[in-house]
């Protein structure tokens, strides 16, 4: 009987999901708000049945914990739901469809990580719980206060400050050293500059766009870049080097900021592989090398990515079903490759559903961009958009073998308190972006109904 | 995307409400619209470069999401079918274990309750292999299809409800059932093995390694196999894994590295073998049995396999040179086959001490090769120079017999030129007609091209004896490979062997 049960919930998942995808990118078509609201509401009950379908795989296939299980399961729909609703009830001008699926890519995230290691999903939830009531207070700050544009310049020293930290107090971890340990606790200083690094680039560009702005813009980012890459995080310095071009490119208009950079970028790739071929590229080399041929040596350097192949084939296009596969067999499954794992049990079409609805958020971020006119604002939006997209496309470009791995989580749903922490911080702008935006919109509204009603009054006169 | 239909879609709007209302616009609003208009305006031109790097990073998306269909449609089976894949035997569980069958329709492997039955015992023991323990043969390489079921999809449903095990798919070889027992009935009790394969396919249809085991007796074969001071080697597949001194069937490849180097003056080789023994780069080299074969051109060379013809021949060789042909025939690479193989072996390099080059010219020395590489080197000559790769399994069927995927040829490399197979094939047909081969296809209704080779070990106390060639000259169509090992011993030929085996072929 139990098997039977969660046979069936693999494909009414993959329903839900296909359905809860397709929401994702129908929304933008509803004509009324009614409509809209009816279709979001909808949204949250797939969220809802996925979520409850899979925890209820979960604890059948773990009849001895499955006391733990279902209360697990419980606090986190009792947070998930309340969020979704609450949250837009504080900020009637937040946009509910970004924090569906916030909510939804964490859920997915627990709900992975529960079949991987339950201890770890627990501190993840903890630690996403308390970012989430932490990070509620952003919209509210923002809306508040409207001069946070004129710090360009300590943005950037801070950060810059702060990406140094790990020369003082650094912990390697992973061959990159990129963490730093405070209290006991380790925390991924990049995670957050990156944040300030926007905030840095979008503010200076609402001042002046001339080109001495943009010289100035380019050391700092030229300081940022290297600390990284001196710290080995060539993933890191490649998310805030693509950042860095793109804001540049729309804060100024101008196509020729762009090319530059990117025939720079490249020939400053290939200078600094002559000069320092052995003590910076060593790791870069072996992970070129195994992008191209990891079947050479499948028990050594090209184990994580065959394993990680093995897994997304294996599972197929339905998966092998939750807790029938063996995510576990890759090393960090639960991070950098839990993609990996999601296709294997999951299937690989509920996966690249997955890639859908984080392509759907950037569309989201892309879309608030567009539509705020105040230009800090715009360029800060755009910025974030690009931001988690290049990130979510190199994780899963990497463990797919679409491009080589360069170690980097998918916002929200990959362990790692520092990544949830600011993907969360990252959101909330979003939403406090968005915000400004509706309630500028509303405010032109208003504007124009009241000249409207003043005019008929004065002809009725 | 569908986001700019909706951007472009609301100042349309806009304009339109505009114009019914312009007959009777305050000058507030006039003034309204038109900052609005601007301001729109300004934001338009700013959203232009954004709308632009969206499309970029859609077609990234896009470009991945293409990517990860592409692995799954054309190198997901190549890939998960890896023996280092250590998931398919979970996923095994939910299967039956699928069959193995001949392309003539007999079922070498089965279930019996809950074990596998071979029904034919020892006669396919390497070829179709085991499926406890590390797995070999086919019963490794065909794993993955053996452990899938593409059996009716509701059917497999009904299965899964009622939680019984769906029925895994059948592996049809390319093995021939007749061939395959006409080979192994011919080695008798001789140590060594058969291949016999189509060289313009690359189909093995014959594959036969001795001395076998009883793969239905596996448990106890394995742990005799695996005891602690066990010299048992009865689990390796000779055919494929044993490597051996090619004796004189290595004098095919030192033909052509001399016709390579010397395009025009190899037709006028000559050499007078009238001495019982004679000293090349200060090494004695006599003839096999001592005999003498008088003046020698290169096709009596190679017909009659006159040692001391290659020794001289050997002398005259570029060694880099030789070291290269050899090396595009896969001499110190791995094959292109997918299951377990040997590497074959040749030692010589530029700086090598001349004194080896005689005896590696006529195929003693440390030069190895396995009976699989060997077949491979005759069906690239058969096949007008183009090698193709080696395989066993032909295609997939269900459980009911629908076919679900067809193992199509693939050829590895173009080796030799027309003109240089049609010398070789000439050469290798007088073996047959007035050779060293001639007194075993005198009678046959077909005709042969081939290379007998006898080379000694244990200090020339013992010989293995080869036979390596194909069928027919006209339209080659057959490939056989055969080692016998104490030939001396067993009184085993391999040129016998191979002759009841294209006997059987051609019946």
């Amino acid at each position: 009987m139990a098997s039977i049960i969660m046979n069936v919930s693999k494909y009414v998942i993959l329903i839900l999901m296909a359905l809860y995808t397709l929401s994702c990118f129908t929304i933008f078509q509803a004509d009324s708000d009614g409509e809209k609201s009816r279709k979001l509401n909808k949204q949250i009950i797939y969220v809802f049945l996925i979520h409850f379908l899979s925890y209820l795989t979960l604890a059948l296939d773990d009849a001895e914990n499955i006391k733990n299980i279902v209360v697990f399961y419980g606090v986190q729909i009792f947070v998930a739901v309340l969020y979704m609703y609450i949250y837009h009830v504080i900020y009637p001008y937040s946009s509910r469809v970004i924090a569906n699926n916030m909510s939804f890519l964490l859920l997915i995230g627990y709900t992975m990580l529960t079949r991987l290691d339950f201890s770890l999903a627990k501190k993840q939830f903890i630690i996403a719980t308390a970012s989430l009531v932490l990070v509620s207070i952003i919209p509210w700050i923002m809306d508040r206060y409207k001069n946070l544009r004129r710090y360009g310049i300590a943005y950037g020293i801070i950060g810059i400050l702060a990406l140094s930290l790990v020369f003082v107090i650094g912990v390697e971890q992973y061959g990159s050293r990129n963490w730093i340990s405070l209290f006991g606790i380790t925390i991924q200083p990049s995670e957050f500059v990156k944040i300030l690094f926007v905030f840095f680039i979008a503010s200076m560009l609402s001042k002046h766009r001339d080109f001495k702005q943009v010289c100035v813009i380019t050391g700092f980012a030229g300081v940022h870049m290297a600390i990284l890459v001196l710290e080995k995080d060539l993933g890191g310095a490649l998310i805030f080097f693509v950042i860095f071009i793109f804001m540049i490119y729309v804060g100024t208009g101008k196509l020729r900021y762009l090319l530059a950079y990117i025939t720079g970028g490249v020939m400053m790739v290939l200078l600094a592989f002559v000069l320092f071929k052995d003590r910076l590229f060593d790791h870069v080399m072996i992970r070129v090398n195994v992008w191209r041929d990891p079947w050479a040596d499948i028990s050594g350097d090209g184990y994580q990515i065959t394993q990680s192949l093995f897994a997304i084939g294996s599972g197929g296009y339905f998966g092998a079903g939750l807790t029938k596969g063996s995510p576990d067999v890759i090393p960090v499954s639960e991070s950098d490759f839990i993609f990996s794992a999601i296709a294997e049990e999951f299937g690989v079409l509920f996966a690249m559903a997955l890639l859908l609805v984080c392509f759907s958020c950037f569309i989201c971020f892309i879309n608030i961009a567009m539509k705020v006119r105040n230009r800090f604002y715009k360029t800060m939006a755009f910025g974030f958009a690009i931001c988690y997209m290049f990130q979510t496309f190199l994780s899963i470009g990497g463990v797919t073998k679409f491009i080589p791995s360069t170690g980097v989580t998918i916002p929200l749903v990959s362990y790692g308190g520092s990544s949830v922490l600011s993907s969360l911080v990252m959101f909330s702008i979003m939403q406090g972006i968005s915000t400004i935006e509706n309630k500028e919109a509303k405010k032109i509204e208003e504007e124009r109904r009241n000249l409207e009603e003043a005019a008929r009054k004065a002809q009725k006169a | 995307m569908k986001k700019r239909e909706e951007t472009s879609k609301k100042p349309q709007e806009k304009r339109r409400r505009r114009k019914k209302d312009e007959q009777q616009l305050t000058p507030e609003q006039q003034a309204f619209l038109e900052r609005e208009e601007k301001i729109e305006k300004i934001n338009e031109k700013l959203n232009r470069p954004v709308l632009g790097i969206t499309y970029l990073f859609a077609f990234l998306i896009i470009g991945l999401m293409g990517y990860i269909l592409h692995f799954m449609i054309v190198e997901k089976d190549q890939v998960i079918a890896n023996a280092a894949n250590s998931r398919l035997d979970k996923y095994a569980a939910n299967v039956n274990r699928g069959d193995i069958m001949t392309s003539d329709g007999k079922v070498v492997a089965t279930n019996k309750g809950d074990n596998r039955y071979y029904p034919y015992d020892n006669l396919f023991a390497h070829a179709v292999g085991y499926s406890e323990y590390s797995k070999a043969g086919i019963e490794l390489i065909g794993t993955y299809y053996l452990s899938d079921s593409n059996a009716n999809v509701f059917e497999k449903f009904v299965n899964t409800l009622r939680e019984e095990k769906n029925e895994g798919d059948t592996v049809v070889a390319t093995l021939d059932y007749d061939l395959q027992k006409t080979a192994y009935d011919a080695l008798g009790n001789a140590d060594g093995a058969v291949v016999v394969m189509e060289p313009d396919t690359g189909k093995i249809l014959a594959m036969v390694s001795k001395p076998d085991f009883n793969p239905n007796d596996i448990d106890a074969v394995w742990e005799e196999a695996n005891r602690e001071g066990s010299e048992s080697s009865v689990l390796l597949n000779r055919a494929s894994q044993g490597l051996y001194p090619p004796g004189s069937t290595f004098k095919v490849l030192t033909t052509l590295s001399y016709m390579r180097q010397n395009p025009i003056e190899y037709k006028r080789y000559s050499y007078d073998c009238s001495l019982q023994e004679s000293i090349f780069n200060g090494v004695s080299v006599h003839c096999y049995n001592h005999k003498t074969h008088g003046e020698q051109d290169l096709s009596s060379a190679l017909a009659n396999s006159c040692n001391q013809a290659y020794a001289d021949i050997g002398t005259q060789l570029d060694v880099e040179a030789w070291r290269d042909t050899l090396e595009e025939f896969l001499f110190n690479k791995s094959l292109p086959y997918t299951d377990a193989s040997a590497t074959s072996r040749f030692y010589l390099e530029g700086d090598t001490d001349k004194g080896y080059i005689p005896q590696t010219a006529f195929g003693q020395g440390d030069t190895l090769i396995s009976p699989l590489h060997n077949a491979m080197i005759m069906a690239t000559i058969a096949n007008g120079g183009l090698m193709m790769k080696p395989y066993m399994i032909d295609s997939v069927e269900n459980y009911k017999g629908a076919r679900i995927k067809k193992f199509s040829p693939s050829s590895y490399a173009t080796l030799m030129t027309a003109r240089e197979v049609e010398i070789l094939t000439s050469y290798l047909q007088k073996v047959t007609e007035e050779g060293t081969a001639a007194d075993y296809f005198d009678s046959a209704d077909y005709r042969v091209a081939g290379k007998t080779g006898t080379a000694e070990y244990a200090n020339g106390a013992h010989d293995y004896s080869w036979f390596v060639g194909f069928s027919s000259v006209e339209h080659p169509e057959v490939v056989v490979s055969v080692l016998v090992e104490q030939s001396d011993v067993n009184g085993v030929k391999a040129t016998a062997v191979a002759r009841q085996v294209l006997d059987a072929y051609y019946q």
